[in-house]
């Protein structure tokens, strides 16, 4: 005789970690809307209407509130991500292992280097 | 140090013979600083009641028998200490595993999964008299997958593995990934298989959780996503060469 434990639909609420690991999970969500906004733009393109219609869609303030989530979310999926990458990717040089910090640093470099490069290609306005 | 110092330990029973259902009972057990989970669990055998079963052998984390799940948390009762839970203290069975008598879980299929990885050397020695050569770089490369234990701590810690017992799990693909990283080892072909159908090392979605409870630093979430690298490849590869 014996008895199988069965996992609730609510296991992902019992532990920090848990909430931690769905959190990360979760940040497609806002990054859904975004894609989906970015693809309504491509399409609107087909008319001068529709582009001025899509272009005071996503001038609303509640639009723009869910693209910065976005934007938040993607940076904490980008934290967790570079944290777990040296471990499935872990690069050996010679004898020696690369410092995971080292590794985690250099990925933030390569972030804020996009970041910077999209500011200077798009930020200066006309 | 603080003795003569008393706790309420709450236990899970399952007995079934008297009751089919699990139930908690509470002990007033004795500690001081050094009591460890697996001392106030062999006080109530000894002196509260001898019905209690768990399993335990070593007493210094080696042995792996003695895992149990301390408020929620796979633990090992040997290496976790009374003084860490100043509130409530809640010892039950490790979670996801079929329960056979109080704490005492059923290992089977953790040592399926485990058989099928064939996690031993497999390899065809020119000179069978010949020792297996290896310098420190290689065997630096997988030194940390072979500290595991086999204590299941992180199948109970795996919501994959409680939602789909046959998800071969992180200690068993832990230990694959450490066969396959050997360089004596010729036995990768054997492995990948498994490792990479639906229930091997893709259905982890690292959580990471397994990584936090094991308590020998094996790290077995790294192993599993190293293993879906090395699975994407072997796929690849597999794919190139026209065969399935």
């Amino acid at each position: 005789m014996s008895y199988k434990p069965t996992l609730s639909g609510s296991w992902w609420l019992q532990h920090r970690f848990f909430r931690a690991y769905m959190l990360r999970e979760a940040t497609v969500l806002p990054l859904v809307f975004l894609i989906c906004s970015l693809l309504a733009g491509v399409y609107s393109l087909a008319s001068l209407e529709q582009f001025s219609a899509w272009q005071e869609f996503m001038a609303k303030p509640w639009v723009i509130g869910i693209h910065a989530l976005a934007l938040l979310a993607s940076l904490y999926h980008a934290l967790t991500f570079f944290q777990l990458f040296p471990r499935v990717m872990p690069i050996r040089l010679g004898n020696k292992q690369v410092p995971a910090i080292l590794m985690v640093a250099g990925q933030w470099a390569g972030t804020v280097a996009v970041m910077v490069m999209f500011l200077w290609l798009f930020g200066g306005g006309a | 140090m603080q003795r003569d110092m008393h706790k309420d330990i709450h236990i899970q029973r399952y007995l079934p013979e008297e009751n089919a259902e699990p139930f908690w009972q509470t002990f007033q057990v004795p500690y001081d600083d050094t009591t460890s989970i697996l001392d106030v669990l062999n006080y109530i055998k000894e002196e509260l009641d001898p019905t209690l079963s768990f399993r335990w052998s070593c007493r210094m984390a080696i042995c792996g028998s003695c895992g149990y799940m301390v408020n929620g948390i796979p633990k090992l009762g040997c290496k976790d200490f009374v003084r860490n839970y100043p509130s409530a203290l809640r010892i039950g069975p490790l979670a996801h595993f079929t329960v056979e008598r109080d704490l005492m879980v059923a290992m089977d299929e953790f040592l399926d999964h485990l058989e099928a990885v064939k996690p031993y050397l497999i390899n065809e020695p020119q000179d069978k008299q010949a020792p297996h050569r290896q310098t420190p770089a290689q065997l630096a490369k997988y030194k940390q997958f072979s500290n595991c234990i086999n204590c299941g701590l992180c199948y109970a810690a795996c919501p994959q593995f409680g939602l789909n017992p046959e998800f071969v799990g992180p200690g068993a693909i832990a230990l694959a990934h450490r066969y396959n990283l050997d360089s004596r080892d010729q036995g990768q072909g054997q492995r990948m298989p498994i490792l990479n159908s639906h229930d091997g090392v893709w259905s982890c979605t690292f959580v990471g959780f397994c990584s936090d409870v094991c308590p020998k630093g094996v790290d077995p979430a790294a192993a599993v996503n190293q293993g879906k690298v090395e699975s994407a490849k072997s796929m690849l590869i597999q794919m190139f060469r026209g065969g399935a």
